[in-house]
């Protein structure tokens, strides 16, 4: 029964809870860990019904024909 | 998906692509753009292609897996937080594929993950997988299995079934498709069909058309094309490289990358066979080893031949199928030509078995050849449970032992061994230098070195097809018949017999086999002892040597005896061989020996023994006779030898015999004419040495007899039992023959075993009575110069008394008395000191005439009486310990000699204990009389 506004500020909330905890599992599996936004995108493509493994494995293939320059790679962490 | 889904995706992915692409300093704009759509179409392409995700989604198998790779991590610290963070995104109401963002969390995670086997996998799917089944595959692998997760910690099992049972990778999730009910036909049977065996499972064709349509509807087209392989098969059953299939060095084959993983499996099992092959062919095409080796080679090869039929045979099918390939059916319809891999797999499961058997065989048999080979393959045939495999060896045992049976066919008809690798069980000898047998002893010369050591039996060769008794009985015929043919020089018969008795051996018929041997093994004894006896005269010669040699024929030797016994007494380097020679003719000539053989008599010779200082002629002398080949089979070196100390032995018994007879008979002759006079003076020691004269001819005569009758007799009629047994063989006279003369050796007192020396004692005892002997001589020249004396003064006493004078005048008494004529007198003071009591030379009569006088004889006189007392008193004493030593021997026949020699209990036998002798004869003997205890007494007080 909450107003439109309240529901989405609501949403919001717990999608941002959700990121928060996928972010923390993803530190905890795998290094180097995804950036929040691409998360959220990954997110957002999988809710869609993308293949999760593959696009993992996308993700992986990419990660390793275009290797992230290391000073780029610390930028992006931050 | 939908528009919007799409879009969405699609604006999401380029979003994410710009982040992830890392943008590079030096790049140019056009190269970035150009990186991003490829990039971008790549992953859509992926995306776009991989569909629906095949597993279900259960979020709690994410978990699980997740939690499972922080466990091989072995971080409990991470899984603790995982599973509170996991609990917090439950209660979350927003996300909707929680599962879909764990896997995907968890894929994109470093470490390896076990991949899922699925055939329907997406493209990506299968160039992982084919990733990871490069490469080289050997044989003996497990089939179509990922390679080891070298870096993980723990133990996973991994094979197909178990992985589809418990869903490690996830339940896969049926394909929505239409033919749903034939998909439900489908896991049950692929749970079946991946097994870590290879027993191709029946399947039936509706089976194999079935899951096809669906399978090529999810797989992509597979490279190579299964026609493709089933051309190729052919030439891989036979071991050659083809297109698809290339053989890499000796053992092993390359598969192409692009097969799916359960077709890897099915051509296991079909390469298998073909590298059997090419091992088994490279091993038929080797030429080491020897006959039987050959022979297991060319058994091989007309199995490997069969199995090339097989090939062909199959070549045609496949061929026939491929002609009725229809390309529009999927998969080309291969499932109804008829032929598949699969039936293939089953078309050669007999041709590998047979071939694995082959394998084993041939890895069995390195370094083993003739006998030995032959042992392995009829050990397969006998003791393995497999009747398939029992046949298969009988097939090739036929063949192997072909070699075999010839070599054992001109072993036993013809005695020769022709052997060029030594796979015989039979191995000759050839000629050994003289330095190898250094010790005499052993030596074997002539003929019994043909017989004992040109052949031996090698256990070890001989195979089990044939038993250890028959084995015994080939050697003993071959060696027979090569016997006959060299030595015996009768070739003539042994070619005759081998013509008409040879024939053809086989293996299986091992009836005929026995019986042809047995036949073979009679005819060539009896052959041999027919030679031995008839043109050899073996019992001739043996007869000949007891007579000679063993004094057999008493008349022969006795003759002998008195023509040598003069010549022998004088000094050896006197003797000279053609008077010896001579008396030895005398002899023949005089006694029965003359109407022996001539061949025997041309055998018989006198020789002479090395010479020595100080020896006379008896010492030297001995009787000899000559044994050629063969007979020196039987009659060996040694054997000969052994005669010859019996001999000398017997000889020296006769010696003291002939002479202790010739004294004795003196002693009674002379008894009634000289002894008679001198009775008064020397009568006592008359009776005394009369005595002991009976005593010591007792002794030599039960001693002669007992060797003469008791040994050499009876050993005989056991000899002539023994080779007349009309199964005997050679071996079984050589042994006859050795155990006679050994009892002759052991029983006649000659043996050197065991602490009681026999032989030295007897030949004190013999040296004594030969010293007893001379004493007597010179009592009785005493005895004859003491009559001469006398009768000349009886003459004197006549001539006086004739011319009227006194008969006996002073000077005579005095002469009696002191006994000297003054004319000697000096002579005689100096001959006083002269008085040798204990030399041991004769004292012959001239000498003692010489000396003759009352004093001086009297000291002769005292000095023989005193010799002869002791030589009596030691001759008695040795009795005594022979007969303690006799009367305790195990063998009845030596106590019964003892017994015998001492019939009236005259003496006490002594036990002699090691060590002391002196002491022993004080405390020895228990019951004394009176008259032998005196004079011990008298001995002892002597020695001392």
């Amino acid at each position: 029964k909450m107003t439109p506004p309240q529901e989405v500020e609501v949403k919001r909330q717990a999608a941002r809870e959700v990121i928060n905890i996928l972010e923390e599992i993803s530190a905890l599996l795998a290094r180097p860990s995804l950036p929040q936004h691409q998360l959220s995108l990954c997110v957002s493509l999988i809710e869609n019904g993308v293949n999760p493994e593959a696009l993992a494995n996308v993700i992986k293939a990419l990660r390793t024909q275009y290797p992230v320059p290391l000073d780029l790679e610390e930028e992006s962490e931050g | 998906m939908s528009k919007t889904t799409e879009e969405r995706v699609e604006h999401a992915l380029t979003a994410l692509l710009e982040r992830l692409l890392p943008s590079y300093p030096d790049d140019e704009e056009e190269d970035a753009d150009e990186r991003f759509d490829t990039a971008f179409s790549f992953a859509l392409e992926s995306l776009r292609s991989a569909g629906d995700p095949p597993i279900a989604s259960d979020i709690n198998h994410a978990s699980d897996l997740i939690n499972k790779k922080f466990i091989r991590e072995n971080t409990p610290g991470k899984a603790i937080r995982f599973s509170n963070l996991y609990s917090k995104l439950l209660t979350q109401p927003v996300l909707n594929q929680k599962w879909a963002m764990l896997y995907f969390l968890y894929q994109l995670s470093d470490s390896d993950t076990p991949p899922i086997l699925t055939e329907s996998g997406s493209a990506l799917h299968e160039r992982l997988q084919s990733h990871r089944t490069n490469g080289v595959i050997q044989p003996t692998s497990s089939p179509g299995l990922s390679p080891q997760h070298s870096n993980e910690r723990q133990f996973i099992v991994n094979s197909p079934a178990f992985n589809e049972a418990f869903s490690n990778a996830g339940l896969l999730k049926l394909p929505k498709t239409e033919e749903e009910k034939r998909e439900k036909v489908l896991p049950p049977e692929r749970q079946e069909k991946p097994s870590e065996r290879r027993n191709g499972a029946v399947m039936k064709e509706e089976d194999v058309a079935a899951p096809e349509s669906p399978l090529e509807h999810v797989s992509g087209p597979m490279n190579p094309s299964e026609p493709a392989l089933l051309r190729d098969l052919p030439f891989t059953l036979q071991g050659l490289t083809s297109i698809n299939l290339a053989f890499t060095e000796k053992s092993s084959l390359v598969f192409p990358t692009t097969l799916p993983v359960p077709l890897i499996s099915l051509l296991h099992t079909l390469v298998e066979p073909a590298l059997l092959y090419r091992n088994l062919s490279q091993f038929v095409e080797s030429s080491e080893g020897g006959l039987v080796g050959q022979s297991f080679r060319s058994a091989l090869g007309i199995e490997l031949r069969a199995y090339l039929g097989l090939v062909a045979t199959l070549e045609g099918q496949i061929r026939r199928a491929l002609a009725m390939l229809d390309d529009s059916q999927p998969r080309h319809g291969i499932g109804k030509a008829g032929v598949t891999l699969k039936r293939c797999v089953i078309w050669t499961r007999d041709a590998t078995m047979g071939l694995r058997l082959m394998s084993a065989m041939v890895e069995n048999s390195k370094g083993k050849k003739g006998g030995e080979l032959i042992s392995l393959i009829h050990s397969f045939s006998l003791s393995h449970g497999d009747p398939f495999v029992g046949g298969f060896a009988e097939r090739l045992l036929s063949h192997v032992t072909r070699p075999f049976y010839d070599m054992l066919r001109q072993w036993i008809y013809d005695g020769e061994l022709s052997d060029p690798y030594q796979e015989f069980f039979v191995l000759e000898h050839h000629e050994r230098n003289d330095d190898e047998i250094t010790n005499g002893e052993n030596r074997k010369g002539g003929a019994t070195s043909v017989w004992d050591e040109k052949y031996t039996l090698n256990k070890r060769m001989v195979p089990s097809i044939v038993t250890e008794e028959f084995s015994n009985k080939v050697f003993l015929i071959g060696k027979t018949l090569n016997f006959i043919r060299h030595s015996c020089g009768d070739a003539a018969w042994v070619v005759s017999y081998s013509k008409e008795a040879s024939r053809e051996l086989r293996y299986g018929d091992t009836a005929a086999l026995e019986r042809s041997i047995g036949e073979a093994y009679k005819t060539t004894m009896a052959r041999l002892i027919h030679l031995m006896a008839d043109k050899f005269k073996l019992f001739d010669h043996l007869q000949a040597l007891k007579k000679y040699i063993l004094l057999g024929a008493g008349d022969f030797i006795a003759v002998l005896m008195e023509s040598l016994s003069s010549n022998l007494d004088r000094p050896a380097n006197t003797q000279y061989r053609h008077t010896l020679t001579a008396q030895l003719e005398h002899a023949v000539r005089n006694s029965n020996a003359q109407f022996d053989s001539p061949d025997v008599l041309r055998r018989l010779d006198s020789r002479m023994l090395e010479l020595s200082h100080g020896e006379i002629g008896w010492d030297v002398f001995t009787l000899e006779y000559k044994i050629d080949a063969p007979v020196d089979v039987i009659v060996t070196p040694y054997g000969t030898k052994q005669y010859l100390k019996v001999f000398n032995f017997l000889w020296r018994v006769k010696r003291v015999e002939f002479e202790l007879g010739s004294t004795w008979r003196r002693c009674m002759t002379g008894c009634r004419g000289v002894l008679g006079s001198v009775e008064d003076k020397l009568g006592a020691d008359w009776k005394r040495v009369r005595g002991g004269i009976a005593e010591m001819i007792h002794f030599v005569n039960q001693l002669q007899y007992y060797i003469l009758f008791e040994v050499i007799e009876a050993s005989w009629s056991d000899l002539q039992a023994a080779m007349r047994k009309p199964e005997s063989t050679l071996d079984d006279l050589i042994s006859a023959h050795a155990k006679y003369l050994n009892s002759i050796t052991r029983k006649g007192l000659l043996g050197a075993g065991g602490a009681v020396d026999f032989t030295n004692q007897l030949h004190e005892l013999l040296k004594i009575m030969l010293g007893y002997k001379e004493a007597v001589d010179g009592l009785y020249g005493a005895s004859v110069a003491e009559f001469t004396r006398r009768q000349e003064l009886a003459a004197r006493v006549e001539n006086r008394t004739a011319k009227g004078g006194w008969g006996i005048t002073e000077r005579d008494d005095e002469n009696s008395d002191a006994g000297t004529p003054l004319s000697l007198k000096p002579s005689i003071k100096g001959g006083k000191g002269r008085g040798s009591t204990d030399s041991p030379f004769p004292l012959s009569a001239a000498a003692l005439g010489f000396t003759e006088g009352g004093e001086s004889e009297d000291l002769l006189l005292q000095g023989l009486r005193t010799r002869l007392s002791a030589l009596n008193a030691d001759f008695k004493a040795r009795v005594n310990v022979l007969l303690g030593d006799l009367y305790h021997q195990p063998d009845a026949d030596m106590r019964w000699l003892a017994m015998v020699m001492n019939f009236n209990d005259v003496y006490q036998p002594v036990r002699r204990k090691r060590g002391v002798k002196g002491r022993e004869r004080e405390r020895g003997s228990v019951r004394e009389t009176p008259a032998v205890g005196k004079e011990r007494g008298e001995e002892a007080a002597k020695a001392k």
